[in-house]
């Protein structure tokens, strides 16, 4: 572009060249026709397209934020309420404390034999009226480590049989194990969460055990389009895994986690539930829904419980917590105050800001109405 | 240019043989003309090659290729190699464009006719170029169809000057008239090689039968140059194509940078540091994290925990800090500014069939920045149209006063002509006086019917003989001792006989504006409401060592410095003394040839293209025809290119910084192992689709104000000139404001998913769905952002903020399911059905954007109120006048219109008269002076008046 030198300019005597597409081709032979170089007269090229042009003053925006502050206040209030409407009730059973019924099973490794077993008993003070959601609850867990996040193969939970026998490199070192392919591979199904927990109402000594239902509890996508058993002639599970061995730690291989065949394998919803890893190393999982048996009885009536638990995760080795959590949920979904708060706060900020603008405006705006341009 | 000329000058070329009317015995290079920079083959190393040597686009190639090694990229290996294709298809799309264009015009010359086809022409071919054409090539005169194979030229093209040049054929050749007499010749020329000396050849001669004769530059004809009153000429070809004279000049001007470009890069260069010590940060963090949790973290087998490995991990994380689409985005805004340039009616001269046209794109924002101003005084101001409007004889002035603000300027002072009627004591003084102006020249008269057209090598001249004509002393013949006067107002016809020729040494008179040497002393060191006024002589001690400085003080104190008589190297030397010893924007504007030197120093050099040659034109980086259309160029589009780069910079360093420091703030929570929050791909298409609208809009559309206003308030222009919209604090203020952005962008969304229960049904959520839902807020913020930052919303503007926005869901909603067809993106699948249907995300999509912007409005709106700056008062005036407008639309209200024109009239007073305005600019235009006259030429005057005989008629070639 920078050359002095533009062969256009010699051939119609024209300035022309450099940037541009006017001008067209105007470069006849020197002295021919030439047409008119005249650019468009458009809006467009004449950079007069019509615009709307707002302004920020005081006083267009002042109204704005009074009307914020008013909508985000009493939606906020309206959330704030909802969640603190919801019943949620938490345990720690990891056992740290020497008094905790699960202090014994503080030092499990994966591999105890028999299972270590505790039970914990609570009182809850009000009945839970609708669906009860049951969570373990984790801390001081990296789930999200990238370590930890790639170490997975989709393509082998999917159900590929080459893929089954022959795992994703990104599931070292849980790829193969005595040269056998991990099914399923890597870091993350190998540390599946297998603690056993079961919910017992106490009435009078009797231990009445509460269903837990535990289909339901994973993505729809996940379950039905994500996840897929390998297939086969058979449907025997047994024979579709032929050849490959199960993730190191656990105790028994992939086909065998549940008794139900559409819940077996990779399409278990308690391992589809731990594949998808958690954004903090603080997260709840899912794990078993409590359905409303009839309109006349709460779901959890107020009383003494009884929690159960095959106590075989290990987490005191890096100080991590687990927990049982039960809870209803709301039109909006579970516990969580922060929005609310949120909410109210903004709007208060909003609702302030309005107020100082207002201050601002009625101080200051005059004064510059009068003032000239200044030179 | 390609490559071939700049190697030519390095090297003298070897000198050559021409044989004429016989076969060449070497080769020599064709006529063709190539000034296009890319071929088909060279086009893609030699693209590649320009486009890699920029600074950011080796970043991210260096980033591309670290990506491939196993293991490091937290993104795969493909996220910044298919950006960065992306980006340079683009730029590659945009100089094909361009190139072809040059193609295009190459291959326009090369047809161009003049006997054949200019590119068939070759080295040793005798050619005849008739009165009015562009010479094909270098060539030696034979003869021509004036006295002693005489030719006039005109060098414009080559030098700039409009002043026609003689030139003279060798004696021995002179006669060689016809096709007979030119077949008959043979022998050979020897000459030096091809060189860039324009006034400058040796060569010589060797007709068989005769002796040598040497041939030097009063022989050559060069290419470019244009024949003028001359009818043919025949010449021999020398050089050819790039071994022309004309071409071995056209080098590569100076690649001149904006001080936009350059803060931009030195940003970028800040932005790479920061980048690194947050790579370090993360990795010592990193170092840290393993230390306390590498041997407890059971689920997790460390492989290779390597300091080196972590810190090109984080490298390949935080990478996009530096907005990858920022250069290419840059590129295109910037020709469509320049193409707006090019489009403007109001720089549009009709007369000429001349549009203002921008020769470089690189600059456009400098416009909007230039303080000081260095015009040329002569070409530039007069555009070169002489006439003869005042004279003084025997002390009596005759001819109008200034307050003329009528068309013609003519002479129009009947008190001259009653003077001589009347017999006033100095008729015979004036009789004298004219009889003087109508015969000491060097004009030749042309007589075409009845009219004769006066062929004057000097605008002056020319100018001069036409007013003695206007006042009856016409001049109508020439011989070669005489020269011939019609007296109409005597009624006598004069025959004059030449007996010397001296040409008028004319003095421009000027208003004394230069204040005395005595009084010099007292005004360094503080503002002078003058001008000073220096010749070239005296610049000369001016600009020497010792008292540069002290002189560079008291120029600056002036209003006004105006430099007569100096050379083109001090024009450029001047403008290099400002440029170099004031941190300011220069201008430089000139029509001629001498200006080149000022137009190629000065940070932007506009030059007049319209009478004048082109070679100012040719060296500089905006052409305009009119001296008054530089005030829209550097009102209107300086100062919106200004701010449209600056606003489309500062927001692409924003929308970066917002994201990518969002991946940081989610290292503190993942044991700053490099995991990403977002999918990998979305961060990768963040820059290149889904915002990548919004700078666009900004530096394409945006308007501070409209025109008019910027054109009547010029006082605007003050606050592009301090770059008080793009400085290191308000880069700093944009960045800090994105870290407050991205804290509000993160943090919210993960305190309201904390729980992880987000769903009626209970269902949990992974760490992508978190990503999703910020990813989804981010875009909304910065695109509203983009919103805010516009002033002027036009469709485009629309279009690329809800667009971008539109375009993000529809993506998110195919991605999320293409899994299952298309084996990409497993993480993906499922994710936009979930989160659309998360009660929390809607909550959440009104709360965070009004969170991370009310700020921004409150700030903005308070000052607003508390200190108004003069561009927001001009914009509450438009708004007034539009609703007034419309008000007095639906009832023409007399106090509205009292009130708006009351508002309009106190703007209007305050504004003071600008040194660019129209007006001023047309008065100085009525006193300027100019004279040029050609000295030293090759053949002397006297040589020319008296080879001319006008009453008889010319010899016709055969």
């Amino acid at each position: 572009m920078a050359v002095n030198y533009s062969a256009k300019e010699e051939a119609d005597g024209h300035p022309s060249g450099g940037v541009g597409l006017s001008g067209g081709g105007a470069a006849g032979g020197g002295g021919g026709a030439v047409k008119t170089r005249k650019p468009d007269n458009t809006a467009f090229k004449q950079q007069r397209l019509p615009a709307w042009q707002p302004i920020l003053t005081a006083g267009t925006v002042l109204p704005a934020f009074f009307i914020i502050g008013l909508i985000f206040i009493p939606i906020g209030i309206g959330i704030f309420v909802t969640s603190n409407n919801i019943r949620e009730y938490e345990i720690d059973y990891t056992g740290t404390e020497p008094s905790s019924p699960c202090n014994k099973c503080l030092n499990v490794s994966w591999d105890s034999t028999p299972p270590c077993t505790c039970t914990i008993d609570f009182t809850l003070e009000h009945s839970f009226e609708s669906n009860v959601f049951m969570y373990y609850g984790l801390s001081n867990f990296y789930q999200n480590h990238r370590r930890y996040v790639k170490s997975r193969d989709d393509s082998q939970l999917n159900g590929d049989n080459s893929s089954l026998l022959n795992p994703s490199k990104e599931c070292e070192p849980y790829r193969t194990n005595e040269d056998k392919p991990i099914a399923p591979c890597g870091a993350i199904a190998n540390s599946m969460f297998n603690d056993t927990l079961e919910l017992y109402r106490l009435d009078n000594d009797t231990r009445i055990p509460i269903p837990l239902i535990k289909k339901g509890i994973a993505w729809w996508t996940d379950k039905n389009v994500k996840f897929r058993n390998p297939s086969g002639d058979t449907n025997n599970l047994t024979a579709l895994f032929q050849g490959t061995t199960k993730p190191v730690n656990w105790p028994k291989p992939v086909y065998m986690l549940d008794s139900e065949p559409d819940n077996n394998g990779f399409i278990n919803e308690d391992f589809i539930v731990w594949m998808r890893t958690a954004a903090l190393p603080t997260f709840r999982k899912l794990y078993r829904l409590i359905e409303r048996k009839n309109n006349f009885q709460p779901t959890l009536q107020a009383g003494k419980y009884s929690l159960d638990i095959t106590y075989n995760y290990p987490v005191h080795s890096f100080d991590g917590r687990k927990r049982m959590i039960l809870s209803t949920i709301s039109w909006m979904g579970g516990k969580n105050p922060f929005l609310g708060i949120a909410y109210i706060t903004v709007g208060s900020i909003c609702f302030f800001l309005g107020v100082v603008l207002l201050i601002i405006h009625h101080k200051y705006g005059n004064r510059n109405t009068s003032a000239d341009i200044p030179n | 240019m390609s490559g071939a000329t700049s190697s030519a000058d390095l090297d003298e070329a070897p000198a050559r043989t021409i044989y004429v009317n016989q076969p060449q015995q070497s080769k020599f290079r064709d006529n063709q003309v190539s000034t296009a920079k890319y071929s088909v083959v060279t086009f893609l190393p030699r693209f590649l090659y320009e486009q890699i040597r920029k600074a950011a686009n080796a970043f991210f190639l260096f980033v591309a290729l670290l990506q491939q090694i196993p293991d490091v990229s937290p993104t795969g290996r493909y996220t910044t190699l298919v950006p960065l294709l992306f980006i340079l298809t683009i730029a590659g799309i945009k100089e094909i464009i361009e190139d072809y264009k040059r193609h295009k015009a190459d291959s326009a010359v090369n047809k161009k006719k003049t006997v054949g086809k200019t590119k068939q022409l070759e080295i040793g071919d005798i050619v005849k170029v008739t009165n009015g054409q562009h010479l094909p090539a270098d060539m030696i005169i034979v003869s021509s169809s004036e006295p002693q194979a005489m030719c006039y030229i005109e060098t414009a093209n080559l030098d700039g000057e409009t002043n026609l040049k003689i030139r003279q054929g060798l004696s021995q050749t002179a006669s060689l008239q016809s096709r007979e007499e030119l077949m008959k010749v043979s022998g050979r020329i020897e000459c030096e090689g091809p060189n860039r000396h324009l006034y400058d050849f040796v060569g010589t001669l060797r007709l068989d039968g005769q002796s040598p004769v040497s041939v030097g530059p009063d022989q050559i004809l060069l290419r470019g140059a244009q024949l003028r009153n001359t009818q043919w000429v025949l010449g021999i070809v020398v050089y050819t194509g790039h071994d022309t004279k004309l071409m071995q000049n056209s080098t590569k001007a100076p690649l001149k940078r904006s001080n936009v470009e350059k803060v931009t890069n030195m940003q970028i260069l800040v932005l790479f540091c920061i980048l690194l010590v947050m790579a370090l940060v993360s990795s010592v963090g990193a170092l840290l994290w393993n230390r306390t949790h590498g041997e407890v973290v059971w689920y997790l087998e460390m492989l290779s925990v390597n300091f080196g490995y972590n810190l090109l991990t984080f490298i390949i994380l935080y990478n996009n800090l530096i907005p990858i689409s920022l250069l290419v985005t840059l590129e295109v805004v910037k020709f469509t500014q320049a193409l707006f340039i090019n489009w403007d009616i109001d720089m549009y001269y009709p007369e000429t069939d001349t549009p203002a046209m921008a020769r470089t794109s690189n600059l456009n924002e400098e416009l909007g920045q230039v303080k000081y101003l260095f015009s040329d005084k002569t070409g530039t101001l007069t555009c070169n149209i002489m006439t003869f409007k005042k004279c003084s004889i025997a002390g009596v002035t005759y001819g109008q006063l200034p307050p003329s603000t009528s068309e013609s300027c003519e002479f129009d002072d009947p008190r001259l002509l009653q003077n001589i009627e009347n017999d006033h004591p100095t008729a015979v003084h004036i009789q004298e006086f004219l009889t003087l102006l109508a015969v000491c020249h060097t004009v030749v008269p042309e007589r075409q019917g009845n009219k004769i057209i006066y062929q004057a090598s000097s605008p002056d001249e020319g100018a001069l003989v036409k007013g003695a004509k206007r006042l009856g002393y016409v001049f109508t013949a020439r011989t070669p001792h005489s020269v011939i006067i019609d007296a109409v107002s005597t009624g006598w016809m004069w025959r004059l006989n030449i007996i010397s020729v001296c040409v008028f040494i004319l003095q421009a008179t000027r208003a004394a504006l230069t204040q005395h040497c005595n009084n010099l002393g007292d005004s360094l060191g503080k503002e002078n409401d003058i001008a000073l006024i220096i010749d070239g002589h005296t610049l000369k001690y001016a600009l020497s060592f010792e008292v540069r400085q002290s002189f560079l003080h008291l120029a600056l104190s002036c209003k006004a410095v105006i430099c007569c008589r100096v050379s083109p190297l001090q024009k450029s030397e001047i403008v290099d003394m400002v440029k170099k010893h004031v941190n300011a924007i220069t201008l430089a504007i000139g029509d001629g040839a001498n200006d080149v030197g000022m137009i190629q120093t000065a940070h932007v050099g506009v030059g007049i293209s319209g009478n004048e040659g082109m070679q100012a034109t040719n060296c500089s980086d905006y052409a305009i025809a009119q001296f008054s259309y530089l005030e829209k160029l550097l009102l209107v589009h300086g100062a919106w290119s200004y701010n449209r780069v600056t606003k489309c910079i500062l927001y692409c360093f924003y929308k970066n910084v917002v994201l990518y420091i969002i991946e940081l703030w989610f290292a503190f929570v993942n044991g700053f192992s490099g995991q990403i929050l977002f999918e990998r791909w979305c961060i990768g298409l963040y820059n290149v689709i889904f915002t990548a609208l919004p700078p666009f809009t900004l530096g394409i559309f945006e308007r501070s104000c409209t025109q008019d206003s910027m054109l009547r308030f010029p006082q605007l222009y003050k606050i592009t000139q301090n770059a008080d919209g793009f400085n290191t604090r308000v880069f700093w203020g944009h960045c800090i404001n994105a870290l407050i952005h991205s804290i509000i962008l993160f943090w919210f969304p993960l305190k309201v998913l904390e729980h992880d229960a987000v769903f009626t049904n209970g269902q949990g959520i992974d760490y992508l769905f978190v990503g999703n839902i910020v990813y989804t807020y981010v875009v909304v913020t910065v695109c509203l952002k983009a919103g805010l930052e516009t002033t002027a919303w036009t469709r485009f503007s629309h279009l690329a903020v809800w667009g971008s926005m539109l375009l993000w869901l529809v993506f998110f909603g195919v991605y999320s399911a293409i899994w299952s067809v298309f084996p990409i993106a497993p993480d993906m699948l499922g994710q936009a059905g979930m989160v659309l249907r998360c009660g929390y995300f809607w909550f959440g999509l009104f709360l965070v954007p009004t969170a991370c912007l009310v700020k921004d409005v409150a700030w903005r709106a308070a000052k607003h109120v508390y200190h108004k700056t003069l561009l927001e008062e001009v914009q509450e005036l438009e708004t007034k006048t539009r609703a007034l407008g419309k008000a007095m639309l639906r009832d023409s209200n007399g106090k509205s219109v009292n009130e708006r024109d009351h508002l309009l009239k106190r703007l209007g007073r305050k504004t003071p008269p600008s040194l660019f305005r129209a007006h001023s600019v047309q008065q100085s235009v009525s006193h300027g002076y100019a004279f040029s006259q050609e000295e030293h030429g090759v053949v002397s005057q006297s040589e020319v008046v008296r080879s001319y005989d006008t009453t008889k008629r010319r010899a016709e070639v055969q």
